[in-house]
């Protein structure tokens, strides 16, 4: 029992959180306050319990664990007085996000395919409901809606997938039934990697990303596109490392022109947008490319090198998300480019973490997007996709050139009067979280063995 | 005694000092005493290295090596020697030049305006130190951001367009050569002592023929672009006229001076047998360049743009000495690029001073300012004679010993070169016509030299004389790296 408990101590802790927070708001006079420093206090224990490095828990769910919980806990710093100002702030907020997060945790170390159908769900359905957060937005409920219907869609291909791996192999455990031979099998596994691959938006199914995004309030699509993508890369990496040398045969080339096209999309996507959220979503499908490209290489070293990228992403797109939400007014978010001019001079804090956060998207050194570049494509070629590689290498320079636009108008333009440089108030929490997201952006660009030693260490072994 | 971190040293007091900028962010006299003093201490430590290195109390090379990223086999090292050491004191000297040329361009935000110059010397250190192919990649990668900004938000015109072209350029090959340097890595995983950015040891792996081309054309593709070799020197001019005195005194002499040496250090060594085979394109290139730079430059309107062009026209007679096989123009070419560095710093901060001074550079405009300020005028001839190799001067070395060592190679290769250097003249002496004689064409008044551009005149004069008339240390620094590469690319020399 005790060792159950140890096992699955940040599941626990998680649903239970949930549960609490939404138990509070029973209660006839709790202080406002009292929903974030709880979740928050929730989502700090399955870090804590990763870095205690428990016995019996999983590496993955180790990894997991510590990632999700800096995600959650940064997210609840960023949302705490942005959503009170807004005034969607309330008990089903934090629940929804806790448990969103517990479904992140469960898809990321689930080793059946059930366990992972489950997982996938709980973390969209919550999603869905955070996304749309905001009742008088009709852009958010809208952007809900954008994502819960195809998002069904993606579901049902999912589960037809299981059924006919299972239907092949009898077997329900991700392991063994995709080591059975067969071309059910192999069919089963292309229809799950589409319904995985929708949640990671990889091209061609991406195209639901950017107006989510762009409808999401900018801490939640922080907590999207950070939290669904790394746990959703997880269960990408897990099947990846399982496929049978025969099925891996029919489906990596397909993997393979999918990582090309989600690059090439993403990338050059980005470039004709006038909206800084839809950029950043175009950008964090470029990155989901680069990922694909580690997973293709999961043996040859590529599964440390994704899972060192995933977390410098959860980085930069919670900074760079957190950062466009700290330099909103109060009504809605700014979004729109050329009401960043001139704003590096007028909020340098705030706009200073945008730029970081962009820098590690472009993958410039001295950041962990650097680091994390030459990790993957490091990995892609000792696997030997050279040409997918090059190709890659070349979308990025794309990469390179929004994430200069975006800085040039921080920078390089002076600001117009139509765009007031007026913020909110972010509050401790929030500035906190940017605070640590930025250097530890810069942390993981100049001292990565530290990531990758914990990475080594936890995989090492298996 | 433990030993100093020297070359840490050397590269991180900039960036700690322009991270100590913002703190003056108000006071704009403050920012330049305390940049020019930054500046100051940065050349006082590269000398204070010179003199130890030539007393001999380092060895043959000065170097520090940490263990970074141990799983991938990279390390924090570096590495000073005689070429290092020579790039390095140059760094620091137009570092101090780039204080004393930035009176008008620091008057909005001068903090950020001297923090990304410091920063921006820090990079260039960095690549000038690195023996870490993944370090200095990295450094390489770096060093365009603080550009990026100094032309970005300090320049005039489109200083944004021109900005972003140059950061492209430049980031295309950047990340070109990034994953070349990845795949060296990659292939290193097989050597016996497992994965390894170390350059000695990548120059000692044994690449097939035909990966070790594509590689050398990554890794040169990126040093081309900075270097300028046509036909990748487009981002150049432009970015050269746009620029703030300063950025173009760091463009024209550091960052192009990053291209040549990376060239000399890392991609002959890494792939010997490539360099063989694109020796001949490469010399034609450079060779074109030098033709090609100089009739574009008669056309020029714009002095900066026509010093621009020059830089083009001597980058690629070095760049053909560099890959000719002859040692003697080996040497040559670093002279050539220290001199360059030296010339090109003055004649950029003269025509900066004549913008400051009438509002513009156009020749049209120009005419007759050796009448009215004869300090200036003396000063702009001196730096377009040094620019013109004038024997005695700086230039003069480099190009006579590149000159003598295509001789002995390639005698139609060298003619070429001789007539290139004689077009260099058409341009340089309209420049000092256009700008020195004739009736002035302005009725606006043209104060003569202030103390603080004497200054800096006259330590790029001493240094260019300096070079002019005792290249010998100079060549007796760069003698055994360059016998070291020279011996690995071509052994039968």
């Amino acid at each position: 029992m005790s060792a159950f408990v140890v096992a699955y101590f940040p599941h626990l802790c998680l649903a239970f959180g949930g549960l609490l927070v939404l138990c509070l708001s029973m209660a006839r006079s709790v202080p406002a306050g009292f929903y974030p420093v709880t979740a928050g206090l929730f989502a700090a224990l399955p870090g804590l319990w990763a870095v205690a490095g428990p016995q019996g828990g999983s590496p993955i769910a180790c990894f997991y664990a510590g990632l999700l919980s800096v995600i959650a806990l940064a997210t609840i710093g960023l949302l705490a007085r942005y959503a009170k100002r807004r005034g969607f702030a309330g008990d089903a907020l934090y629940g929804l996000l806790l448990w969103s997060a517990l479904g992140m945790l469960l898809l990321a170390d689930a080793d059946d395919w059930i366990m992972l159908a489950v997982g996938l769900e709980l973390a969209s359905l919550c999603l869905y409901a955070l996304i749309a957060a905001r009742l008088d937005d009709n852009l958010g409920t809208e952007a809900a809606l954008k994502y819960f219907l195809p998002g069904a869609m993606a579901l049902a291909v999912l589960l037809f997938g299981m059924a006919l791996i299972y239907a092949a192999s009898g077997s329900l455990e991700i392991a063994a039934s995709l080591a059975a031979p067969g071309p059910l099998t192999a069919a089963g596994l292309a229809l799950v990697l589409i319904g995985v691959g929708f949640k990671l938006s990889l091209a061609p199914v991406h195209l639901w990303t950017p107006d989510v995004y762009q409808g999401a309030p900018a801490p939640v699509a922080a907590f999207l596109s950070s939290g669904s993508k790394a746990a959703a890369a997880a269960a990408l990496l897990h099947v990846c490392s399982e496929v049978s040398p025969e099925a891996k045969e029919l489906l990596w080339p397909a993997l393979a022109v999918a990582a090309g096209l989600t690059m090439a999309v993403g990338n050059l996507g980005a470039v004709a947008q006038g909206s800084v959220k839809r950029l950043l979503a175009y950008s964090s499908i470029a990155q989901m490319g680069y990922i694909l490209m580690a997973a293709m290489a999961v043996n040859d070293g590529g599964g440390e090198a994704a899972l060192f990228y995933l977390a410098a992403f959860a980085l930069m797109d919670l900074a760079a998300f957190g950062a466009v939400g700290a330099l909103s007014a109060e009504i809605g978010d700014r979004d729109d480019i050329a009401a960043y001019r001139g704003l590096g001079y007028v909020h340098p804090w705030r706009a200073g973490v945008l730029a970081i956060g962009l820098a590690s998207l472009a993958g410039l050194p001295p950041t962990a997007g650097f680091v994390g570049k030459f990790l993957v494509f490091g990995a892609a070629l000792s696997a030997g996709y050279v040409g997918l590689a090059a190709f890659g290498i070349i979308t990025a320079v794309v990469g390179v050139f929004y994430a200069l636009r975006l800085l040039a108008a921080l920078y390089m333009r002076e600001s117009l009067i139509a765009h007031p440089a007026a913020v909110y108030a972010t509050g401790p929490a929030a500035t906190l979280a940017l605070g640590v997201m930025a250097a530890g952006l810069v942390g993981l660009g100049l001292f990565p063995q530290t990531l990758l030693g914990t990475i080594a260490a936890l995989f090492g072994g298996a | 005694m433990r030993q100093l971190p020297w070359l840490s040293l050397i590269i991180f007091w900039p960036l700690v000092a322009a991270c100590v900028m913002p703190a003056l962010r108000g006071d704009a006299v403050a920012c330049r005493r305390f940049a020019l003093l930054a500046a100051l201490g940065e050349l006082a430590l590269c000398a204070l290295i010179a003199g130890l290195f030539a007393a001999g109390s380092f060895g043959p090379a000065l170097i520090e090596d940490a263990a970074w990223i141990p799983s991938f086999g990279i390390r924090y090292s570096l590495s000073l020697d005689g070429l290092s050491l020579i790039f390095v004191v140059l760094t620091a000297l137009i570092g101090l030049c780039c204080m004393l040329a930035s009176r008008h361009d620091d008057r909005e935000r001068p903090a950020l305006y001297y923090g990304l110059i410091l920063a921006s010397l820090t990079t260039v250190q960095g690549i000038f130190l690195a023996s870490d192919v993944f370090l200095f990649a990295l450094f390489w990668e770096a060093q365009l951001i603080p550009v990026f900004f100094l032309i970005g938000v300090f320049g005039h015109g489109d200083k944004l367009r021109v900005a972003m072209k140059f950061f492209l350029f430049s980031a295309t090959g950047g990340l070109l050569m990034f994953l070349a340097v990845i795949a060296l890595g990659v292939l290193s995983a097989g050597a016996p002592d497992g994965p390894n950015f170390a350059l000695e040891a990548l120059t000692r792996l044994d690449i097939p023929q035909n990966v070790g081309r594509w590689l050398f054309a990554a890794f040169v593709l990126s040093f081309a672009i900075k270097i300028p070799l046509i036909p990748v020197h487009m981002w150049l001019p432009d970015a050269h006229t746009e620029a703030p005195t300063a950025g173009s005194l760091i463009l024209a002499g550091l960052l192009l001076k990053t291209g040549g040496y990376a060239l000399i250090r890392f991609a002959l060594p890494l792939f010997p047998e490539a360099a063989h085979a694109f020796a001949p394109a490469l010399t034609v290139l450079g060779l074109v360049g030098l033709f090609y730079a100089s009739a574009v430059a008669v056309a020029q309107e714009d002095v900066k743009r026509l010093i621009a062009y020059s830089s083009i026209g001597h980058m690629g007679l070095a760049v053909a000495a560099i890959v000719s096989g002859s040692r003697l123009a080996l040497g040559g070419a670093v002279l050539l690029m220290v001199s360059h560095a030296l010339t090109s710093g003055g004649l950029f901060s003269l025509a900066g001073a004549i913008g400051e001074r009438l509002g513009s550079r156009r020749f049209t405009i120009l005419g007759g300012l050796w009448n009215k300020a004869p300090h200036f005028g003396a000063a702009f001839l001196f730096c377009v004679l040094a620019s013109a190799a004038l024997p005695g001067l700086s230039g003069f070395v480099g190009e006579a010993m590149i000159v003598f060592g295509l001789f002995k190679v390639n005698v139609l290769a060298a003619g070429l070169a001789v007539a290139g250097m004689a077009a260099t003249l058409v341009y340089l002496l309209r420049l000092a016509r256009d700008v020195l004689y004739g009736p002035p064409r302005s009725a606006l008044p043209f104060p003569d030299l202030d103390a603080r551009e004497t200054v800096l005149l006259s330590l790029l004069a001493v240094g260019i004389v300096w070079l002019g008339l005792f290249p010998g240390p100079v060549l007796g620094l760069a003698a055994e790296p360059l016998n070291a590469i020279a011996a690995r690319v071509w052994p039968g020399l």
